[in-house]
Formats: C-alpha cells, structure tokens, sequence
C-alpha cells in the first residue's frame, strides 16, 4: 500500500520531467506535441477515492503549469479529466478485481488501450482548446489534437510496454 | 436534511473538481493575456449586443414623439420654403417686369442660378477683409461671382480652389459696385472706407441728388448681380472727395457679424456679356 503510492509519487515526477525537459520542446512539423503525463492518472489504482484523483490531477496540471508558465491551463485539463476518470473507468473495465489493480496493457490490452487514447483525446481536446481558446482556427486546432493524440497514446503504450516487469513485480 | 447532506458528502468530490476547474480557468483567464484578451472581447461583444437590443427596444417606445417632432420640423421647413419662394419669385420677377420686358419670365428665371453655400470664415479685423466660403469649383463656382446674404448683396467670388471660395465682401476697400437710390434713376458707386463694419459709401452721385434717411439703396446695371438687389438703406451725407460729386453713408443691408448661410450667383449668360463687351472695346 504504502510503496504503491511512492510509486505513484516517482511515476509523478518523472512523468513531470519527461514531459517538461524532453516531450514538451518536440514540435513535429510544427504541429505534433506529444503529451504523456497524463500517463498518470492512467495509472493510478482503481481503488483511489475521487478525492486523491482529482486533487493528485490539479497537482499534476498545476506542476506542468508553473513550468511553462501557462498558468491553469493544464490544470484545468487535467482536473476535468480527473473528475471524469471514475466514470469513465466503469465505461471501460467491467470487472473490479480489487482495490489496486492497476490499468496495463498486459492484464486488459484492449480495455487498456481504449481507455488510453479516451483519456488522452479528452485531455488533449481540453488542453488545445483552452490555449488557443477560439473557433476561429477551427481546422488546425483539430488537427492538432488529433496528430497528438496518435503520437502521445503510441508513447504511453510504449511506455507502459517498458514498465512491464516491474509493475508485475510489484503486484506478485 | 440528512438526505441531503449525504447527497453533499457522496458527491463532494464532484464539488472539489468543480471549484478546483473554477480556480484553473480564474488563473487562465487572469495570468495569460492572450486568453484574457479574448475572454474580455467575447464579453463585450456580448455586452454591446444587449445594448443594441435594449435600444432597438427603447427606440420603439420614443416613436410616437420622434415622429411628432418630424412632423413639426416638416411644417416649419414647409412654410420657409414658401417664403424663400416668395423672395425668389421676388428677386427675379420684379426687374424682368420693368427693365426686360421683352424678355420672357421664365428666362429671366433660369438666368441666375443660386448656390447656397456656408461662411466657414470670416475676417474683418483689419481692412483687407474676405469671408471664406465651403463652396468650390466642384459646385460650380467661379470667380465674379456674385455673392448675396438673406438680407442683400455681400460680396463678390475673388478666388476659388476646389471645395472652397474666398469672397471680397462689400466691406472691403477694394470692392466697387455700381448702385442706385431706390426712388432715383442716377448711379453711384458704392465703396468702403475702412472704418465701420456696417456702414459703406455711396459716392459719384450727382450733386442734385437728395435723400431721405432709410432710403433703400440697390444694384443697378452690373455685370455680377441681378438688378434691384438691396445693397443697404441711406444714413446720411458723407465726405466726398471733391465737390462735385455727393456722398451717402449707407448702412449695410448685409449683417456681417452674423453672417452665416448665403447665396452665390451664377449667371448664365455672364461670358456672353462679357465677351460681347469686350469685342466692343
């Protein structure tokens, strides 16, 4: 219980440093930006109270936003998609085997995989929107949600793929 | 109440998410200016369409006075148009009847046209006067021209540029004008001298010509105005300059302190005239 949720809380930081030394000053054509920490809350134990959710995503929003100086926008993003991830969670994995499971790609590939691009195209949705914040560039502000969608649930698949053998370590 | 507590306790989370996107979407809008720029434009377009709205509905209710003042406006502008006519018809009529007999009316109408035109300045400080007018040659304007007030003449065109003209006023030392008594058939010259604004001189007139004070003194044959047009009314006798000669002071029929809207002339059969005469020399 208690190493669980100091992984939690080194998956946080390094998620935060990931995406703001390395992911964050990656623009593929000018468009492309992968954004993986929200591999997080993917991540968190099913049993977690709504409570540590939500608040653990407005930290998580928040952290990234001090670092890029765009104060609540990620926050915003993040906290919507924390206080939607009970609920969608239901929407994804019927059985609730206990209080830590864990989302992963090797226990549920395609419960997991679905999840992943719902979650991520929810918060990318929500992140471009509120930066650019109009209608008016309606077409490019699309295509960018989509293009990074594509790229950063292939970077949290492969990420999760990566972290295999420890997680199952830890839960063995 | 316990129903509802246990509704506020079960779904506190959702309360915490709510405040906690509130918080995040007061610091967007408040710590990044571009999101602020549009937030505050948004809400002034939203702001200014209910202002229209509410004036679209406010106009409405002021109709019915709107359109008693219009109706008034309408009858006053009505009956100074009939008494401009009746000057008009005044003005042209009267000479064709008694000096061009033969000539039908309605060519001595269409003879002289009116340009209305506005004083957008006026000196008569020193003795070089001039009133500037803001119609040009694009209006048809053209030096020469006559230039008279509601109350008679005042001027004649100097100068013209595209939109405006400058006048040489009555009340200018430079001006000449050919005029009459009312009552009399011997011509004078009306000039300046420089010292009062409202009063001019009425000189060359033969020694035997007599006066009452408030005689009306007019136009007589000139080039630039329509004959029997009210240049000002007799004062009293003047210095002349030699004796053989007298000379009136007139007031000016022309207010030029208040001097606001006026009309320039054109003549149409001006170049005629004036070609004809100058073959003749």
């Amino acid at each position: 219980m208690k190493i669980s949720y100091l992984y939690e809380g080194l998956l946080f930081v390094l998620l935060v440093l990931l995406q703001v030394l390395l992911l964050s000053r990656i623009a593929l054509f000018g468009i492309v930006t992968p954004v993986v920490y929200i591999y997080f809350l993917i991540k968190l134990p099913i049993g977690r109270t709504p409570f540590y959710v939500i608040i653990s995503g407005f930290l998580l929003g928040i952290v990234i936003d001090i670092f890029f100086n765009t104060p609540g926008m990620n926050a915003a993003a993040t906290t919507i998609v924390a206080a939607f991830r009970g609920p969608i969670m239901n929407l994804f994995f019927e059985r609730v085997e206990h209080d830590e499971f864990v989302p992963s790609i090797y226990n549920e590939a395609g419960a997991f995989i679905r999840f992943t691009v719902f979650i991520v195209s929810l918060h990318l949705t929500l992140l471009f929107f509120i930066e650019s914040f109009t209608l008016f560039n309606l077409v490019n502000t699309l295509l960018r949600v989509v293009t990074s969608v594509v790229v950063s649930v292939a970077l949290i698949l492969a990420m999760d793929s990566l972290t295999y053998k420890k997680k199952s370590g830890d839960q063995a | 109440m316990r129903n509802l507590l246990n509704f506020i306790i079960r779904n506190s989370h959702w309360l915490v998410a709510i405040l906690l996107i509130a918080f995040s979407f007061y610091l967007v809008f408040s710590y990044n200016s571009y999101q602020r720029s549009v937030f505050l434009s948004s809400a002034n377009r939203v702001v200014g369409w209910c202002y229209t709205a509410t004036s679209n509905v406010s106009s409405f209710f002021h109709l019915k006075g709107d359109n008693r003042r219009l109706m008034e406006r309408a009858a006053q502008l009505e009956q100074e148009i009939h008494l401009l006519k009746a000057e008009l018809d005044h003005l042209t009529a009267t000479d064709s009847s008694k000096v061009e007999a033969f000539v039908m009316d309605t060519m001595e109408q269409k003879r002289f046209e009116f340009i209305p035109a506005e004083v957008v300045n006026l000196s008569f400080a020193g003795p070089s006067n001039f009133i500037t007018l803001n119609k040009g040659a694009l209006h048809g304007v053209k030096p020469d021209m006559g230039v008279i007030s509601r109350q008679g003449v005042a001027g004649v065109v100097a100068t013209v540029s595209n939109n405006f003209s400058m006048v040489i006023p009555v009340i200018n030392p430079k001006f000449r004008l050919s005029a009459k008594l009312k009552n009399s058939d011997n011509y004078g010259s009306i000039s300046w001298d420089g010292r009062e604004v409202q009063q001019a001189q009425l000189g060359e007139l033969p020694k035997h010509e007599v006066f009452q004070p408030g005689d009306t003194v007019i136009t007589s044959f000139s080039r630039i105005f329509p004959k029997r047009l009210i240049i000002g009314y007799v004062s009293d006798m003047g210095e002349s300059k030699d004796d053989n000669f007298n000379t009136f002071n007139i007031r000016l029929a022309t207010d030029f302190y208040s001097l606001r809207d006026v009309l320039i002339i054109r003549d149409s059969f001006y170049e005629e005239q004036k070609m004809l005469e100058e073959e003749g020399r």
